[in-house]
Parts: structure tokens; C-alpha cells; sequence
């Protein structure tokens, strides 16, 4: 299992990032391809990006906006309608 | 989006405060989108982004105006969660985490007596397990986790939100995913 050179698990990484060269990503496929343990690694990487972009996006609370206006300093308001 | 933004700038800038409430309105949802991820927990995720906007308008005249706003907000958002998240005593992480917890079932807005499709309840769990293990991570990793993944913004603008070199934003995703690696290979 720790036979695989460490190269791999930074391939891996510069490959997520989309800045792994062709040449070394060929090198990486093939290292898959026949090493289990680097496949199960690589997957679980690949598997971690998909769970964290699956949360949801949530929305500032009702009266957000309201909730900063009132809150800003005072003396610099000179023109504008108060709502 | 950013033309209409620089012109309320100017606005702001010459004392006209309501321009401000339309960029507040423009990037309140990106803003504590991130603080929520970032602090895991709806009420201090609101403070931090509305201190973030106020500071934004006090230090409005700061701002180079040939630069992203986005960026420049981004930055004072994430470096205020990052001395909130510093400030925290340790023990206080559970508590936090609880109530994270309940902003997201509050979230959801279903009503109490309301029975849930049992797959939606598996996402919700998933959901809060996710931002638990991100909860987790050492402040520095979790910033820029949120921002690559979660706003899905470039490694050169993160570097630029969070004033670190490129090598140094790709070590810190490198390892961010490599610790989030192994709390959710089991999930």
C-alpha cells in the first residue's frame, strides 16, 4: 500500500486544481488503474468536492438589508428618502 | 453587475447613503452564504455579514474603484469570520455547532407536524454533517474550502480575498481536501 510514490497523491491534487499536465496525468490514470489503494484515495477526493458542493446555498435572512441600514453611521447621510 | 455597482459606489461616496441598501441588496445572499459556511451557525453568520457591510461602507473610500468590489468584500467578510472563528473558545465549538444545526432545520421552513419524504431528511442530515466536518477545519483550510467551493471563485481571486500567494491558496486546498478526505470518507 505505501509502495506508491507520493507523486501521486500531488497529481492527484494539481489534476483536481486542472493544472496537471497531460503527460503526468496519463502517469496518473495508469498508477490507477493498477493501484487499489490510490484509486480508493482518489475517488474519496473526488467524492469530498461532490458532498461540499452539494449543500444547499441559503439566503440572508428576511430584513438583512433593513438590519445594515440602520446600523451605518449617522453623519454621512445628507441626501436621499427614508424608506 | 459590477458597471451598476461602481456607479452606487460613487454614489455612496458623495453621501448618498440609500445607494449603499442596493449593494447591500446585490451581495447580502453571497456574503453570508460564506459566513454561514465559514462560522456554521445562522446567528453569528448574520452579525459577521452585516459588520462586514458596515465596515465596507465606513471604509468605502478605501476601495480602488478599478478593482473588483466583490474581491475587496469577500476580503473583509472572510477576515472578519477568521477573528471570530480565532476569538472562540474551544469549548464553545459544540454549541455552535448545535445551533448551526437548528439554523439549517429552521432553514428548511417546513412546518413542524409536516412528515418529511424520508430521503429529505437523509439530505438534510448529509447537509449537516457536511458543514460539521467543514466546522472542523483549521480556519485557514476552511476559508479557502468555502471560496473555491462553495462560491466556486478562482484560485488567483482567492489568493487576492485572502491576500496569499497562488502557492500558497493550492497547499492550503491541497490539504483542505485532504483532511476533509478523511472525516467524510465514511458518509
Amino acid at each position: 500500500m505505501k509502495t506508491c510514490p507520493d507523486k501521486m497523491v500531488q497529481y492527484m491534487h494539481e489534476y483536481l486544481d486542472e493544472e496537471l499536465p497531460q503527460e503526468q496525468e496519463t502517469e496518473l490514470k495508469l498508477h490507477i488503474q493498477q493501484c487499489e489503494a490510490c484509486r480508493i484515495h482518489f475517488h474519496e477526493l473526488k467524492k469530498t468536492i461532490a458532498l461540499v458542493q452539494s449543500t444547499s446555498h441559503i439566503s440572508a435572512p428576511s430584513n438583512f438589508t433593513e438590519g445594515v441600514m440602520s446600523r451605518l453611521p449617522k453623519e454621512k447621510k445628507k441626501i436621499g428618502i427614508q424608506r | 453587475m459590477e458597471e451598476l455597482v461602481k456607479k452606487r459606489i460613487k454614489q455612496v461616496l458623495k453621501g448618498d447613503q440609500n445607494a449603499f441598501g442596493e449593494i447591500v441588496e446585490i451581495y447580502k445572499d453571497k456574503v453570508f452564504h460564506v459566513c454561514f459556511r465559514m462560522l456554521g451557525n445562522r446567528q453569528e453568520a448574520e452579525d459577521i455579514s452585516q459588520d462586514a457591510f458596515i465596515r465596507a461602507y465606513i471604509n468605502i473610500h478605501t476601495f480602488d474603484i478599478d478593482r473588483k468590489f466583490s474581491t475587496w468584500l469577500y476580503r473583509i467578510a472572510t477576515n472578519l469570520c477568521i477573528d471570530r472563528i480565532r476569538k472562540k473558545k474551544p469549548d464553545y465549538y459544540l454549541d455552535a455547532e448545535v445551533t448551526g444545526t437548528e439554523g439549517l432545520t429552521m432553514y428548511s421552513q417546513i412546518p413542524v407536524d409536516e412528515r418529511l419524504p424520508e430521503e429529505e431528511v437523509e439530505s438534510m442530515e448529509l447537509q449537516d454533517t457536511i458543514q460539521k466536518e467543514i466546522s472542523k477545519l483549521p480556519d485557514k483550510y476552511r476559508s479557502v474550502i468555502v471560496l473555491k467551493y462553495i462560491e466556486e471563485l478562482s484560485l488567483k481571486e482567492i489568493s487576492e480575498i485572502l491576500d496569499l500567494p497562488l502557492g500558497t491558496v493550492k497547499t492550503r486546498i491541497h490539504r483542505g481536501r485532504e483532511a476533509l478526505r478523511k472525516q467524510l470518507r465514511t458518509v
